[in-house]
């Protein structure tokens, strides 16, 4: 007798249960409205007050907030940051019930490996990197990933069961094409270190793998799959560059990745809660316009009159508020949703346990995270799901419309049906589910815009307004927004020590 | 066309036996006592023929139809008979009289096969041969079966899958009736949509059988089982064997009554007798009690706080009158304090410290278990040692699963304290491993409380000796974001009975 798993009497139980419970939820942190005034450059009411600060900077995402934690870090103490929602975070923004703290978007930091001196830095801080050492316990528990596959869970994600001796082959040759990449030391993160003109940028992914004969179903499956998770696009869709970029960057020492109930909202929240005298939320900059030496920036309730200002919001935003900004010609952006999915009973499973991140071979979709597997506790009754899907297989401008034209209903039930493949007893478990839809989440790293002008020009300033949003970068990830975030707040104290 | 009908007295015949065979094995199985369980279900089987026989004589017309009906009932009933078996042991008080329902329904109804098909074939055969002819397959198809079903059928295809491929059988010779003996038969058509519909059931059944015995799996003890409950956190299975009490949670075997002091005796005192001055204890698991029981023996200890998930266990060891008497009432003792909590969480939001603590979790048999054998949760419980203190740890066996046991000391030692192996040889468990976790180094005790039945100061020394056979062997830490130790305990406990 070796492992049991108790598992017929539930599925038996369920037989029975044949009505579907009532799910509570509705979208919520809808920001397209505002986005859409900013856009249309609406009417907002003219500030009631003016204040003279040295720096200002705009966005309290991941960029604008490590731009601040630099400032602050060098002494600098005379600047503010403006977000415009109730609460900072951007894309690490994160909820909170009373079963478990949950992510909304970012979810994990890949393990910075020793070139990575900034996010060391920052985790050094927080008490997680110590003496050379992670903290056992935010590095993702085991079992990290487990991949729906053939009617059955497998560990791990990239799809061994059903592989061939040819696959299997293919994979260890794209493996070793990888650490050939690795070893050239021009995929890096932050990504600007190593960068250096490739032709790679002008092919897609999709073109790659076929010029290379990559033809094995597994894993071209597998290369999308993970051009979906980081840039919300198909691998036909992305550059060859960038799709190499997420596997021959990073080679870590260490099994994790970095990883919190709430996902990256713990570093937010660690950040908010250190800069929160700097921090002005609910605060909409609609107009930034320069004045001679000065920079003034206007929301509803202030002028702001700045010697430099640090644009840490999207880039495809400045048109429509700085004033003389350019278009952000060639800036994609993919648009995402993200579903909280509150369960009073975990579905009932067989080996292997259930992992940190769960995958659907084959779905549209990117999977669920499981908020509660970094917990310390052996058993868990209840838990929270963050449900991930990218859209990927329509243009950014088609996804966006469908997810404003489709009701949240609509949605619930395509990601019940989706995570029923898996699951079938689902409904039964899940009592609410929160659906939360991002028209602008991920810029999209698109054939030929790695290296193209319209990237590039952005990384100069606009007279002293300075840009960091991970954008820049072409995909937003962790470390490009702390990086450029860091870059941009170099750049602004120098001007304004200058001054 | 003769050896056809003579095949299919082989077939039933067969199928017959087989389904006594697995009413026997069931009963054995989950209530032990082969001899009563084989002798009393053959008794009532073979009875049960004979009222069938009996019973035969008030059947006239439309035999085939008859015969048809009976071998569908058969099929129905002997094939699902160990699933309704399992499921009645598991999840109803009344296996007993289920088991003997279904021993006497399926021998009645066999006892009417043989009796019917000799009165159908009468007009085709002389009487001396059908007879002759008749028996023989019939005794030959119960040496096929009781050969078949040892080699084969239990082994390959289980207990309930067996039931069901022979459920198939009878169907089959159900069909097959209709088409022989078609010209005998009124309705053909309704019998034989009968047939397809049970063959459908017994079909569908067939892939779904690992549900089946595992839903019912958890439930196999050999003993008599006294007290079974399953709680939001484990199944809680009691069983007793003349004086012999067993504890099971999830079906793995947590104490033997007959021996336990033999793992609680060392499990406890070569730590704690080792601190002269121990004023406070911490127990994580154990619930039942027994190493609360040897802690309770130093008159010393002023406090020992046992944390342990499961509410209905330490409820079932605090108030059970027989498991609070091998406890000896140790968790309703006013020293001790019991937390239902989990364990890894509960230290980690707790800040006192203690002068021993026992960390006697369940084996790491999955990931959600080999939390608490990872390095992050010796760090944790270091924290709360006092200095001087010593932990000790039910490390799993060091025979069965050496890498296992040698990854647990490499743990604990990573955790950044002293290590000190060491073993006991448990009847019911085998070899057993422990270790103490200590910051000063450690000496196995001169003095031991009174009355102990296993240790003595002089053998306690020896328990840290390891023969050749489990001495250590190179194996890496188990960590939270590695946990190289559920991979290691699987491989290697894989292949042990237990």
């Amino acid at each position: 007798m070796t492992r049991r798993q108790f598992v017929a009497a539930p599925a038996l139980v369920g037989l029975w249960r044949k009505t579907d419970r009532p799910i509570t939820g509705g979208f919520v942190n809808d920001s397209s409205p505002l986005g859409h005034r900013l856009r249309d450059h609406s009417a907002f009411r003219p500030p009631a007050r003016q204040v003279r600060i040295p720096v200002v900077i705009v966005g309290g995402g991941m960029a604008g907030l490590n731009a601040a934690w630099h400032l602050d870090k060098r002494g600098f103490h005379d600047f503010v940051l403006l977000e415009m929602e109730q609460r900072a975070g951007g894309n690490s923004r994160w909820g909170e019930n009373e079963i478990s703290k949950f992510p909304w978007a970012a979810h994990y930091v890949p393990v910075p490996p020793k070139g990575e001196s900034l996010a060391r830095e920052l985790f050094e801080e927080f008490g997680v990197f110590r003496d050379g050492k992670w903290d056992e316990r935010v590095l993702c528990f085991d079992p990290q990933e487990r991949l729906f596959i053939n009617g059955h869970w497998q560990e791990g994600i990239e799809p061994d069961d059903g592989a061939s001796a040819g696959d299997r082959g293919q994979f260890r040759r794209f493996q070793q094409m990888i650490n050939d990449f690795r070893a050239t030391g021009q995929f890096t993160v932050p990504m600007d270190r190593g960068l250096n003109p490739s032709a790679l940028d002008q092919l897609s992914m999709a073109d790659w793998l076929s010029q290379r004969r990559f033809d094995s179903t597994p894993l071209r499956w597998y290369i999308n799959y993970t051009c979906r998770d980081d840039y919300g696009t198909l691998a036909k869709n992305t550059s060859a560059w960038a799709g190499i970029q997420y596997f021959a960057s990073r080679e870590s020492e260490e099994k994790g990745p970095l990883t919190w109930p709430e996902g990256n909202g713990w570093i937010a929240a660690r950040l908010i809660e250190k800069l929160k005298r700097y921090l002005r939320t609910g605060e909409v900059v609609y107009r930034v316009v320069h004045s001679g030496a000065k920079v003034r920036v206007l929301t509803e309730q202030t002028e702001y009159i700045a010697d430099a200002v640090i644009w840490a919001a999207p880039t495809f935003l400045a048109s429509y508020i700085i004033e003389g900004a350019p278009r952000a010609e060639g800036f994609q952006y993919s648009p995402w949703l993200t579903a909280n999915l509150t369960l009073d009973r975990i579905p009932s499973q067989n080996n292997p346990e259930p992992a940190w991140d769960n995958v659907v071979y084959d779905s549209p979709t990117l999977g669920y995270v499981n908020a509660t597997h970094m917990t310390l506790a052996t058993h868990i009754e209840k838990t929270v799901w963050t449900f991930y899907w990218s859209l990927a297989e329509y243009t950014p401008a088609d996804a966006r419309r469908l997810l404003l034209a489709k009701d949240w209903n609509y949605w619930k039930e395509a990601i019940l049906n989706d995570l029923a493949r898996a699951h079938p007893d689902i409904r039964q478990c899940v009592a609410h589910m929160d659906i939360m839809r991002i028209g602008h989440a991920m810029a999209r790293p698109a054939p030929g815009f790695i290296f193209s002008e319209e990237r590039t020009r952005w990384q100069k300033p606009l007279g002293n307004i300075f840009f960091a949003n991970s954008d820049l970068s072409g995909f937003s990830i962790f470390e490009e927004a702390q990086y450029r975030g860091v870059e941009a707040a170099k750049r602004a104290q120098r001007l304004v020590s200058q001054a | 066309m003769s050896i056809a009908l003579f095949l299919s007295v082989f077939l039933i015949a067969a199928c017959g036996l087989i389904y006594e065979l697995i009413a026997g094995t069931l009963a054995s199985y989950l209530l032990g006592d082969t001899v009563f369980q084989f002798s009393t279900i053959i008794g009532c089987y073979l009875f049960a023929m004979g009222i069938g026989s009996y019973l035969s004589r008030f059947l006239h017309r439309g035999l085939v139809a008859r015969f048809v009906s009976v071998e569908l009932m058969v099929g129905v009933i002997g094939g699902f008979s160990s699933s309704l078996l399992f499921l009645a042991f598991a999840y109803t008080e009344a296996f007993r009289f289920v088991l003997y329902a279904v021993v006497i329904l399926v021998g009645t109804l066999v006892g009417l096969e043989i009796p019917l098909l000799m009165r159908i074939l009468k007009e085709r055969f002389q009487f001396r041969e059908l007879v002759s002819q008749v028996l023989t397959f019939d005794y030959l198809g119960a040496l096929g079966a009781s050969l078949l079903f040892p080699i084969l059928l239990v082994p390959k295809l289980g207990l309930v899958r067996s039931a069901l491929v022979f459920g198939i059988f009878n169907v089959g010779v159900a069909l097959w009736s209709t088409y022989l003996f078609r010209e005998q038969i009124a309705r053909t058509r309704s019998l034989r949509a009968g047939c397809f519909v049970v063959l459908a059931l017994l079909g569908t059944a067939i892939t779904f059988a690992d549900d089946i015995s595992n839903a019912a799996d958890n439930s196999l003890y050999a003993d008599q089982v006294i007290f079974s409950r399953t709680t939001p956190y484990q199944r809680i299975v009691l069983t007793k064997w003349k004086d012999d009490l067993r504890l099971f949670l999830n079906s793995h075997l947590q104490f033997s009554s007959r021996d336990e002091y033999r793992y609680h005796e060392a499990l406890v005192h070569p730590g704690l007798a080792a601190l002269p001055g121990a004023r406070r204890v911490l127990v994580m698991g154990g619930g039942d009690g027994l190493a609360v029981r040897e802690i309770l023996k130093y008159p010393t200890v002023q406090s020992v706080t046992l944390v342990d998930l499961d509410p209905e266990m330490t409820h079932l060891f605090s108030t059970h009158p027989v498991m609070s008497a091998l406890n000896r009432h140790s968790l309703t003792n006013p020293r001790v304090h019991v937390i239902n909590a989990d364990a890894f969480r509960w230290l980690d939001t707790n800040t006192e410290q203690y002068d021993f603590i026992v960390a006697d979790f369940p084996d790491p048999t999955s990931y959600a278990l080999g939390k608490l054998f990872t390095t992050a949760f010796y760090r944790l419980a270091a924290k709360h040692l006092a200095s001087g203190g010593l932990i000790v740890v039910q490390s799993t066996s060091p025979l069965f699963a050496r890498k296992s046991y040698w990854c647990i000391v490499d743990s604990v030692k990573q955790a950044g304290l002293r290590v000190y192996p060491y073993h006991v040889y448990v009847p019911s468990f085998g070899e057993w491993g422990f270790v103490i976790g200590s910051f000063a180094p450690y000496e196995p005790p001169h003095q031991l409380p009174a009355g102990l039945r296993f240790l003595s100061t002089r053998n306690v020394a020896e328990l840290f000796v390891f023969p050749v056979d489990m001495q250590p062997v190179p194996a890496e830490p188990n960590r939270l974001n590695d946990q190289v130790l559920v991979r290691y305990y699987e491989e290697e406990w894989k292949d042990v009975a237990h």
